[in-house]
């Protein structure tokens, strides 16, 4: 039979402070009701989740939604654009340029080119021919994501007729460049590959 | 918008507008209570007090007898940034190794397709094991650890290096005695080798032997079963019970039993992946609503009753609401005063899995029901698991006669699987007596209370140390963020060192930003260890920077200084 625990609790003989009232010991509710539940009706078809404490099939899908990581994106291009300017080569026009252009470049390796998951979802591989932008919100059109990642080349665009002062070369580079990253986020063209290229 | 664990609903309770006429927020919440959310120190003054009653709100209509507090604080904004930053920069040197690798620059240890079988069809795509090999095999010797004692309040773990980075491990022949124990399920302290249970479990063993050798339904049916069976009934408060060898297996074959196909099933979004199996098996629709929101089930539950099955709208068959008693991964009790009265009014059935619950919460152990104070009348189906506070293994379900009669003949746990284990059964036997009192002692409700206590001193500690600590302030689960992807496992390894053995948990079985580390209190953990364990944990959360909160009891703070 083993002896009875020692019991104790923070009050004033333990912890030599005053203790606090009790109407203090409550913790504050933090948690904010603010979310739409699309992805959950539509997408979330029902999966067996192995190793995973959520039902979330693929994870992918939420990853542009969680939090911080539009300023992630931008603080990324900025400090993309700084080492661009720290070289003493380059002038300001083709500094911008070049930002658009790699930044442009990476996005359309990363969110149009790179298909599949980099781990393994339980639905069975559905998402393996899909690029990232063709998961993100298992494929729901127009969310606020879609628009921000629409929106930002678009911003980087004008930025850089503006610091290139709308020279004709740096406005066909860059305006290539532009279109090579927007033509594939139409919706039009969810799913849809151009002479079989990238098809699997 | 952004989402995050704050902007998650939180506190969603049933549609009810406040009647003292502040104005909603969004989604009925009350929104002066947005600004209170970063400017209050810890201690609320008393003009919060109206904030809290009204926030609280649902103990304004009586369903709540004690105050649910818990808190889920908010990712801070530079933390999330380096997250995804250390993430980004894993990841270009995931892809840099693979460049090596791929050009036999560097050795592969990844396994390969066979020489014969190069031309035919991938089995496996190389990129879906990226995260694998790049990132889980660096932090791998978190896991699997493998022990040599009993799962106590302390353990014994072999010791094990690794001379290529963790891809394969040697064991170096010496034991690392007295590690304490913080990730074991083990709530009441019944994990141990000596004592009245296990001498219990001893004798049956030489009386019946281990194995059963057959089914329920044949010839595996002791009478060690049927006397359990009743104990589990009379522990619960319910009319009959049944227990099955696995917990897992208890979920997943005793759903498609109970629904099929015309029927609906709303589950929450954390739910563990064996209701989530059993689900799946059953052929339901399955529709999930965002966890503990219950704004989110009653609109889904209206939302199915005034529409109906998808093309035909004709009514579903039934409705079977799975929720969980305490959520092992956010810490969080579910709302059972607020989904009992949901599904009263909209006459929908309740699958309650307590298998963290069972024993841990509620002042006579009893679990969820007992520490709200409700009928188990209430609930349709309980369910729960042995392994946690009881120190054995296997389910239970309990309900109704009709309910069981039905199970014992349709479950295919029943029919299909082998009975379990006399010792083990035993071991239930003896430590659900100890816990309810009927073996003469005093001991189970002391160790229940000591739960109490140690959960309450630990969580209070943590908090005060300014770790964010996620879930309600009654469970015993206690998460801990970490966020960073190199946190998770340096983490782990300095407890290791420290002599203290913890369980980290990453992406993708958390959200990307959210890794954890996961503390399960134990009754058998004694005020020293506790303090031990929190004196580690503040020394290496100070030496890896993962004390975030902003909400520090800053008068602690300034005394202990």
């Amino acid at each position: 039979m083993q002896p009875k625990p020692k019991t104790w609790s923070l009050t004033t003989e333990e912890t030599n402070l005053p203790s606090p009232p009790l109407e203090m010991n409550r913790q504050i509710i933090e948690r904010v009701e603010d979310y739409k539940f699309l992805g959950n009706i539509i997408g979330n078809k029902n999966k067996m989740n192995v190793g995973v404490a959520h039902s979330e099939v693929n994870p992918n899908t939420r990853v542009m939604n969680s939090r911080g990581i539009w300023l992630t994106y931008a603080l990324g291009v900025g400090m993309l654009h700084i080492v661009l300017l720290s070289i003493p080569f380059f002038s300001v026009p083709v500094v911008w340029t070049l930002t658009n252009i790699i930044h442009n470049f990476g996005m359309y390796v990363f969110m149009h080119a790179v298909k599949g998951t980099p781990f393994e979802t339980p639905d069975q591989g559905k998402a393996r021919l899909l690029t990232h932008w063709e998961q993100l919100d298992y494929g729901v059109q127009f969310t606020s994501s879609r628009k921000f990642f629409t929106i930002s080349p678009i911003i980087l665009y004008f930025l850089a007729s503006f610091y290139t002062k709308y020279d004709t070369t740096h406005f066909v580079i860059n305006t290539a460049s532009l279109l090579s990253v927007l033509i594939p986020k139409l919706p039009q063209l969810h799913g849809v590959r151009i002479f079989g290229i990238n098809k699997y | 918008m952004t989402e995050s664990s704050a902007n998650k609903p939180a506190n969603g309770q049933v549609c009810h507008r406040v009647k003292n006429g502040v104005k909603p927020g969004r989604n009925g919440f009350i929104k002066n209570h947005h600004h209170y959310h970063h400017q209050q120190p810890m201690y609320c003054y008393p003009e919060d007090k109206v904030q809290h009653t009204t926030c609280n709100g649902s103990s304004g209509l009586g369903l709540y007898s004690r105050p649910f507090i818990e808190s889920f604080e908010e990712t801070p904004m530079l933390v999330a940034v380096l997250t995804y930053m250390g993430y980004g920069i894993l990841t270009i040197f995931g892809y840099l190794r693979d460049f090596l690798r791929d050009w036999k620059i560097e050795r592969c240890h990844v396994a390969r397709e066979r020489e014969e079988q190069r031309d035919f069809v991938p089995l496996y795509q190389d990129f879906e094991n990226f995260y694998t090999r790049n990132l889980y095999m660096r932090i791998r010797d978190s896991w699997n650890r493998p022990i040599c004692s009993v799962p106590g309040a302390k353990v014994d773990l072999v010791e094990r290096v690794s001379p290529d980075y963790n891809w394969t491990f040697d064991y170096t022949g010496k034991v690392v005695e007295g590690v304490i124990n913080m990730g074991s399920y083990n709530y009441l302290g019944f994990a141990e080798n000596t004592g009245y249970c296990a001498d219990a479990s001893a004798e049956v063993t030489m009386k019946y032997g281990v194995g059963v050798a057959s089914t329920r339904q044949e010839m595996g049916n002791l009478d060690r079963h049927e006397e359990m069976e009743e104990l589990v009934a009379k522990f619960l408060g319910v009319e009959s019970a049944m227990a099955f060898g696995m917990g897992f297996a208890t979920n997943s074959m005793n759903i498609p039993a109970l629904t099929g196909k015309g029927c609906l099933i709303l589950s929450d979004e954390l739910n563990h992946a064996s209701l989530v199996l059993g689900a799946r098996l059953s052929g339901s629709t399955i529709r999930v609503f965002k966890h503990n929101n219950m704004q989110s089930l009653e609109k889904m539950l209206r939302d199915a009753i005034v529409h109906g099955q998808p093309r035909t709208h004709r009514p579903w068959k039934k409705i079977l609401i799975l929720v969980e008693g305490i959520y092992s991964m956010e810490g969080s009790i579910v709302r059972l005063p607020e989904v009992i009265a949901l599904k009263k009014r909209y006459r929908a059935y309740l699958y309650l899995d307590e298998a963290h619950s069972i024993g841990a919460l509620g002042p006579g152990g009893r679990g969820v029901v007992d520490y709200f104070g409700l009928d188990p009348r209430d609930v349709d189906v309980m369910m729960g698991t042995f392994t946690k506070s009881f120190g054995a293994a296997g389910g239970y379900i309990g309900g109704r006669k009709e309910l069981l009669e039905y199970l014992r003949s349709h479950s295919h746990s029943a029919v299909y699987a082998a009975s379990m284990s006399p010792p083990v059964v035993e071991q239930i036997i003896a430590s659900m007596k100890c816990i309810m009192g009927e073996d003469g002692t005093t001991l189970g409700r002391d160790r229940v209370q000591q739960l109490a206590e140690n959960t309450l001193y630990f969580r209070r500690r943590l908090t005060e140390m300014g770790f964010i600590i996620y879930g309600n302030n009654d469970s015993p689960v206690v998460p801990m963020m970490l966020y960073m992807p190199a946190k998770i496992g340096a983490f782990g390894r300095e407890m290791l060192k420290r002599n203290i053995g913890v369980v980290v948990v990453g992406f993708p079985a958390t959200p990307i930003i959210e890794s954890r580390a996961r503390f399960c209190i134990s009754a058998a953990h004694t005020k020293d260890m506790l303090d031990t364990a929190l004196s580690v944990i503040s020394e290496v959360g100070d030496l890896l920077q993962v004390k975030y909160s902003r909400h520090k009891r800053l008068i602690y703070d300034q005394i202990q200084d």
